[in-house]
């Protein structure tokens, strides 16, 4: 419209006025220059953030909307605000939703490693936060390798940035780097360690900034803590079901790259000696030493620690010596332990003392290692074992109670020397290092780690490792301190209780390995012999007629077992431990297995000559008699009561007791000791169970023809009647399991003595006469007391007997002895006068029910009725 | 043939039966031997060690042949020996002191070549490897040692080292019963097992703990399978337990982890094991006297031996050379106690000046046995003395054996002279009869 006027226009007016222009035919004009374009185009607009309904359904977003796309580019804004903000999102996100971090965090690593060097220290630190709190723990678990070397390029140039901060950021990363993910500073050792260097020599800026370095140089105490040493590292773990000959591929050890890094370990190490150095006139000057000055001197100390350490002890095929040559140990000679000890000029507060402890024992550590590579001069070690001992003693240390704790804490690290230094230097000192580890050792709380500490180093001086070499009984002074230690372990297992399992367990340790040991060494011999007395409060003691139990029965089952291991290596049990052992095996509180192996260990002690058999045989009786049944009926066990009832575990005991026992030797000799030991036992009446199982030890024991002597045949003919009575009174009758158990042994002591059946019979025929049934109150049975139940006991007895075809056979000499039994059973009957009329009835309809079959019984013998059975019989006729 | 020999802690001789037929052999007489006492010395003869008491203070150690009853040589070492072991060969026997010491004598002389101070306490089990180069023993302080016979006669590298064994195990915290070996040389895994109740699987090329299996009671005598899948182990509540060394257990069994059956028959407490190769048998002792043999496949009993009454505490199988095991004429007999008798008695102390002479062992290359023999070579140049001058028994052995040769290199000769002879006449006589006819013929 416009546009194609004007051109016609224009062309008109210069055709005229001015000269023709060729004008081309089909040809649109060009556009005149001042022509106003007014086409309207139009494009689609997309605005995904601003339809809120439909896009980001199923996208993870940060609480500000952004997907982690959108994040990670704007973590490359270029305002360092938007920057910082992106991160906080990322990790928004990442809280929110783990999962995206998991699929995508390659990516985000790529994207995020380049903000490592980020010239904003907001921002950095952001950073930092974001890969400790979720970086690093959501990414636990995957291919670190790979993930590490992406981060690691990226930590090394920032390493090298101009900027001291960045730099310092780096080592910060680095050291979290190294926290989830160990194996990466071997890979990158030497790199790290000249990095460490560079930033350590650049010494004005530690002396302004000191918190900084003081992260710096946590990171490098960390770092070295990794470098591999020998120092034995028990593996004891043995996977469970593993196979054995199983292929173990060979495990490329992440130590092999150490030996190179020797050098620059070196020095890194004369570095921190002059940074070490360049602190001391800083210490002097200031009025205190203050927290982060301390911690800086701490780590670079403890730093030379470790380096030195791994010059001495660790994996690499250098000598020490070659190591610690000249400027080396002159250095550290010079620098470092020429100012020692350390401290306060001004003396202000007792903290002060405590950190300058602390600095002087990781200095006299240091010293320690070196001892034999800087051979020290006679003042200079002087001046250490005075502080070795002063510092045991704790006389340094402050009386506060923060001061004991900083004295428990650091002391172990002065311990390992210890047996080493007792047996190097001369007398005089040795027995002041003695002494003062002695009280370190009794005066430092039972359950802290310094216990444990000197507990290893007493175990590593009582019994020497690798090759045998005893101390001499000369080294009276040695071996006085040696009994003090010995004798302090039972004191202390009962002063630890049963609070810390773990401690006693390391006490329980020793002490085996001092049985173990004491058998080469005459000395220890005497001295372990000596703890049983001791030793026995930790199982029980008896005072005044009450009973206390130790700390043993409170423990976990390791910890008995190890005490109990510990009883086989006394080569003469004393009694007392033997009677405190008891009181703990007849403790119904105390597990049956653990009891069994009580008596199990007790008699392979036995079996090598460390128990007297006489202790040994009176160990058993006493277990037998003196076992609580509960409950204390003897009534078979209902299926109900079997919780409760420990007749199982009884049964089990006297089992066992009566295998060791007839295994003790010549069983006749055995025999005749145990006799006149139950013999008196039995005639105090024992409950039924206990008096069971020592008939069955008799039985065991005993032969065909009984061994036994004329008394106690006597003896028991006056004890069994009762005893069987009892028995049949007390189990209901169909019960015939339990019913043997009690009579079996009475049936196997008839078999072997007609004389003592014989007398037994007598007796319970003489039970059933009219002046002993009146007796109400007779002490020979402890159940069937009246005579209504006596009688009834009788009958089932004597059915008992008629029913087992052995005993029948035996019995069958014994016609005459049955017979008056009977009769006055008969006789009873029909001349009992006292009993009033319902009673009467209850008697007969009782006793006649079973009377018959037993008279039929005795009836039925092979030689035909006689006569008396027929008297019987008629007089029940009568009734 | 093999037999079965048995001992006891209680006078009763030692029983010795065919493990074929069962029919029982000769009886050894006077014979009180502690667990592991018994030992066949290259199956040449029995040596036991000899102990009355636990506590006593001397001990001796017999030796008897085997073909007759009476023990023929007695020494009496420096203190009470408890278990012996011998190599394969019988050329060294090596005995367990109860101070700890281990004594190393060689047969063919009595000499005591090394005694070293092994363990704090007694030693209970003594066991060679199947090379015969590696020691084990177990202590009643509950270690195992394992020592290396070269380490043990090398002084220099003895002084360099920090200890004498190769191996202390040390995590059995009370006494142990007993060990086995299993095969494969360096490789193979070790087996003890102790008062603890457990028994424990060693590696002997990693030197650690591979296994430990926890068993309901304690087990006094183990022996491994000759495939290696499981070892038996006879325990005091009169089980013999049979435990995995291969197969991955379930849990959830009777008894506890790696413990896949049991065989049961008796209540006593089983004392000792021997495993038969030939027909896979199982032979356990007992505390009533009784040896056992049970065939492991099925779990079955199926024979009984009866020792006399006291508890067996030792089982051997011994493979006798045939010339032992067939009735013996009367001068076979003369011979064999000829030969016994010539052993020494082993010696008390070592003879300090032996010490200065070398102990070295000379190897002599096998000629007749697989295994080479090593002799110290003092004991050569002894023999070779004699050699030189005719006079002794070894050298007359010699003579004779190079006379039987001879003997038999003439007879070989003969043989061949002979059978030219014949082959001469054949040719003769067929001449002779082929010939006339031809003769003949061509006449014709």
């Amino acid at each position: 419209m416009v546009r194609s006027k004007a051109p016609s226009k224009k062309q008109q007016k210069k055709g005229i006025d001015f000269k023709k222009i060729k004008r081309k035919l089909g040809r649109k004009l060009p556009p005149p220059k001042n022509a106003t374009n007014t086409e309207i185009k139009s494009k689609a607009i997309v605005l995904p953030e601003q339809s809120v309904a439909t896009n980001k359904e199923g996208l993870a977003v940060s609480k500000k909307g952004l997907t982690l796309k959108e994040l990670l580019q704007q973590s490359s804004h270029h305002n360092a605000k938007v920057r910082r903000d992106a991160l906080m999102g990322i990790k928004d996100l990442v809280i929110n939703h783990p999962a995206e971090l998991r699929q995508h965090r390659y990516a985000v690593i790529e994207k995020l490693r380049e903000r490592i060097s980020d010239d904003d220290k907001v921002v950095r630190e952001a950073l930092y936060q974001l890969f400790k709190s979720e970086i690093f723990p959501g990414c636990a678990e995957d291919n670190q390798g790979l993930f590490i070397s992406l981060l690691m390029t990226y930590i090394f140039n920032a390493m090298t940035n101009l900027a001291i901060d960045i730099r310092l950021m780096a080592f910060k990363f680095f050291d979290l780097v190294v926290q989830y993910y160990p194996p990466c500073f071997s890979l990158y050792a030497e790199k790290i360690l000249q990095s460490y260097e560079d930033i350590l020599r650049k010494n004005q800026f530690y002396l302004e900034d000191k918190g900084k370095l003081k992260t710096t140089l946590s990171g490098l105490v960390r770092c070295l803590s990794l470098l591999p040493s020998k120092k034995p590292e028990s593996e004891k773990s043995i996977s469970g079901d593993r196979i054995i000959h199983a292929f173990e591929p060979d495990t490329p050890t992440a130590n092999t790259g150490f030996s190179t890094i020797i050098k620059k370990l070196k020095e890194l190490v004369l570095v921190l000696i002059n940074c070490f150095q360049d602190f001391i006139p800083l210490l002097n000057s200031m009025p205190q030493l203050d927290v982060l000055s301390f911690d800086c001197i701490l780590s670079m100390l403890q730093s030379i620690d470790i380096a030195v350490r791994f010059f001495i002890y660790g994996i690499h095929e250098e000598t020490p010596e070659s190591i610690c040559d000249q400027t080396l140990s002159s250095a550290l000679s010079k620098k470092l332990l020429g100012v020692f000890p350390l401290y306060p000029k001004h003396h202000l507060s007792v903290k002060e003392d405590d950190r300058y402890f602390i600095l002087n024992v990781v200095i006299a550590a240091i010293f320690l290692h070196l001892r034999e590579l800087v051979c020290p001069s006679a003042n200079v070690f002087e001046k250490f074992l005075e502080f070795i001992e002063n510092a045991l003693l704790g006389t340094i240390c402050s009386s506060t109670r923060s001061g004991k704790a900083t004295w428990e804490k650091h002391i172990p690290l002065l311990l390992p020397f210890i047996p080493k230094l007792a047996s190097e230097v001369q007398t005089g000192w040795q027995s002041r290092i003695l002494e003062s580890f002695t009280w370190t050792f009794k005066d430092c709380n039972p359950e802290s780690s310094l216990k444990l500490a000197c507990l290893s180093m007493i175990e590593e001086m009582l019994i020497p490792r690798g090759y045998m070499h005893y101390t001499k009984a000369s080294d009276t002074v040695v071996l006085d301190y040696q009994t003090v230690w010995i004798r302090e372990l039972p004191l202390l297992l009962n002063l630890l209780g049963d609070k810390q399992p773990s401690s006693s367990q390391v006490v329980l340790c020793l002490l085996l390995r001092l049985g173990q040991f004491s058998g080469s060494n005459p000395f220890l011999f005497g001295e372990y012999e000596n703890i049983q007395f001791a030793l026995s409060e930790f199982y029980s003691t008896c005072q005044e007629g009450n009973l206390y139990y130790g700390p043993f029965m409170r423990l976990p089952r390791d910890c008995q077992e190890l005490s109990i291991c510990c009883l086989y290596y006394f080569s003469n049990l004393n009694v007392l431990l033997l009677k405190s052992l008891t009181f703990c095996c007849l403790c119904s509180e105390l597990e049956p297995f653990v009891s069994f192996r009580i008596i199990e260990v007790l008699h392979a002690a036995y079996k090598a000559g460390h128990i007297q058999i006489v202790d040994h045989i009176s160990f058993f009786m006493t277990l037998l008699s003196r076992f609580k049944i509960l409950p204390e009926s003897i009534c078979p066990v209902r299926e109900s009561d079997v919780k409760v009832s420990n007749h199982g575990t009884f049964k089990s005991l006297t089992a066992m007791l009566c295998s060791y026992l007839s295994q003790m030797g010549d069983s006749s000799v055995v025999f005749h000791i145990v006799e006149k030991a139950i013999l008196g036992l039995i005639l105090l009446q024992p409950p039924l169970e206990n008096a069971c199982a020592m008939l069955r030890v008799l039985i065991v024991l005993d032969s065909k023809p009984t061994l036994l002597s004329e008394q106690s045949i006597i003896a028991l003919s006056n004890f069994l009647p009762g005893y069987l009575m009892d028995v049949v009174h007390c189990i209901p009758e169909d019960d015939v399991q339990t019913w043997r158990y009690y009579i079996l042994p009475c049936f196997f002591m008839f078999d072997r003595s007609s004389k003592l059946l014989k007398l037994v019979l007598d007796v319970i025929g003489s039970f059933l006469t009219d002046s002993n049934l009146s007796l109400p109150s007779d002490t020979s049975t402890r159940y069937a007391t009246d005579s209504l139940s006596r009688i009834n006991a009788t009958i089932s007895l004597l059915l008992l007997i008629y029913k087992d075809v052995k005993v029948r056979k035996i019995i069958s000499s014994f016609r005459t002895e049955i017979g008056s039994i009977l009769q006055s059973i008969a006789s009873l009957q029909s001349s009992e006068v006292k009993m009033t009329l319902e009673e009467r009835h209850r008697f007969q309809s009782s006793v006649l029910e079973k009377h018959f079959p037993l008279v039929r019984m005795v009836g039925n013998q092979p030689r035909g009725r006689s006569s008396f059975v027929g008297n019987i019989e008629k007089k029940y006729r009568f009734s | 043939m093999n037999v079965v020999i048995a001992s006891s802690s209680i006078d009763g001789g030692i029983g010795c039966w065919d493990l074929q037929t069962g029919a029982e052999q000769l009886r050894y007489k006077t014979c009180v031997s502690p667990p592991h006492g018994l030992a066949s010395i290259g199956c040449r003869f029995l040596a036991c060690s000899q102990l009355r008491d636990p506590s006593a203070t001397s001990g001796h150690v017999l030796y008897w042949s085997w073909s007759k009853p009476q023990a023929l040589v007695k020494s009496f070492p420096a203190e009470p020996i408890k278990p012996l072991a011998a190599n394969t060969e019988g050329s060294y026997i090596v005995g367990g002191g109860s101070s700890g010491d281990i004594y190393f004598w060689e047969v063919a002389t009595g000499r005591l070549l090394k005694k070293w101070h092994a363990h704090y306490r007694a030693v209970t089990c003594l066991v060679f490897s199947e090379d015969d180069s590696l020691l084990i023993s177990g202590s009643e302080d509950g270690c195992v040692r394992v020592w290396s016979l070269f380490m043990i006669f090398d002084d220099v590298r003895q002084q360099q080292a920090s200890h004498l064994y190769e191996y202390s195990f040390t995590e059995h915290t009370l006494r142990v019963t007993d060990i086995v070996m299993g095969y494969g040389g360096g490789n193979a895994v070790i087996v003890s097992a102790s008062e603890d109740r457990t028994c424990k699987v060693w590696s002997l090329s990693r030197g650690r703990l591979l296994r430990n299996v926890l068993f309901p009671s304690i087990i006094d005598a183990i022996t491994i399978d000759p495939g290696e899948h499981v070892f038996y182990a006879g325990s005091r509540d009169g089980k013999i337990y049979i435990a995995a060394l291969n197969a991955e257990s379930s849990p959830t069994n009777n008894y506890g982890l790696h413990i896949i059956g049991s065989l049961t028959d008796q209540s006593k407490p089983v004392t000792c094991l021997a495993y038969s190769a030939e027909g896979n048998l199982l032979l356990s002792g007992s505390e009533d006297g009784m040896i056992r043999v049970w065939d492991v496949k099925t779990k079955n009993i199926i024979r009984m031996f009866r020792r006399s009454k006291g508890p067996v505490n030792n089982i051997l199988i011994v493979k006798l050379p045939y010339s032992l095991s067939r009735a013996e004429s009367k001068v076979q007999a003369s011979s064999r106690r000829h030969e016994i008798s010539l052993q020494p008695p082993l010696e008390k102390y070592a003879n300090s000046s032996d010490e200065d002479l070398d102990n070295k062992a000379i190897i002599t290359l096998p000629d007749m046995i697989d295994l080479p023999s090593y002799l110290s070579s003092q004991l050569i140049n002894d023999h070779i003395k004699q050699l030189q001058q005719q006079g002794s028994s070894a050298a007359a052995e010699m003579e004779v054996k190079r006379l039987k040769h001879d003997g038999q290199r003439s007879m070989e000769m003969f043989q061949q002279l002979k059978k030219v002879y014949d082959n001469l006449q054949e040719f003769c006589v067929n001449e002779l009869l082929n010939g006339q006819p031809m003769e003949g013929s061509k006449g014709n």
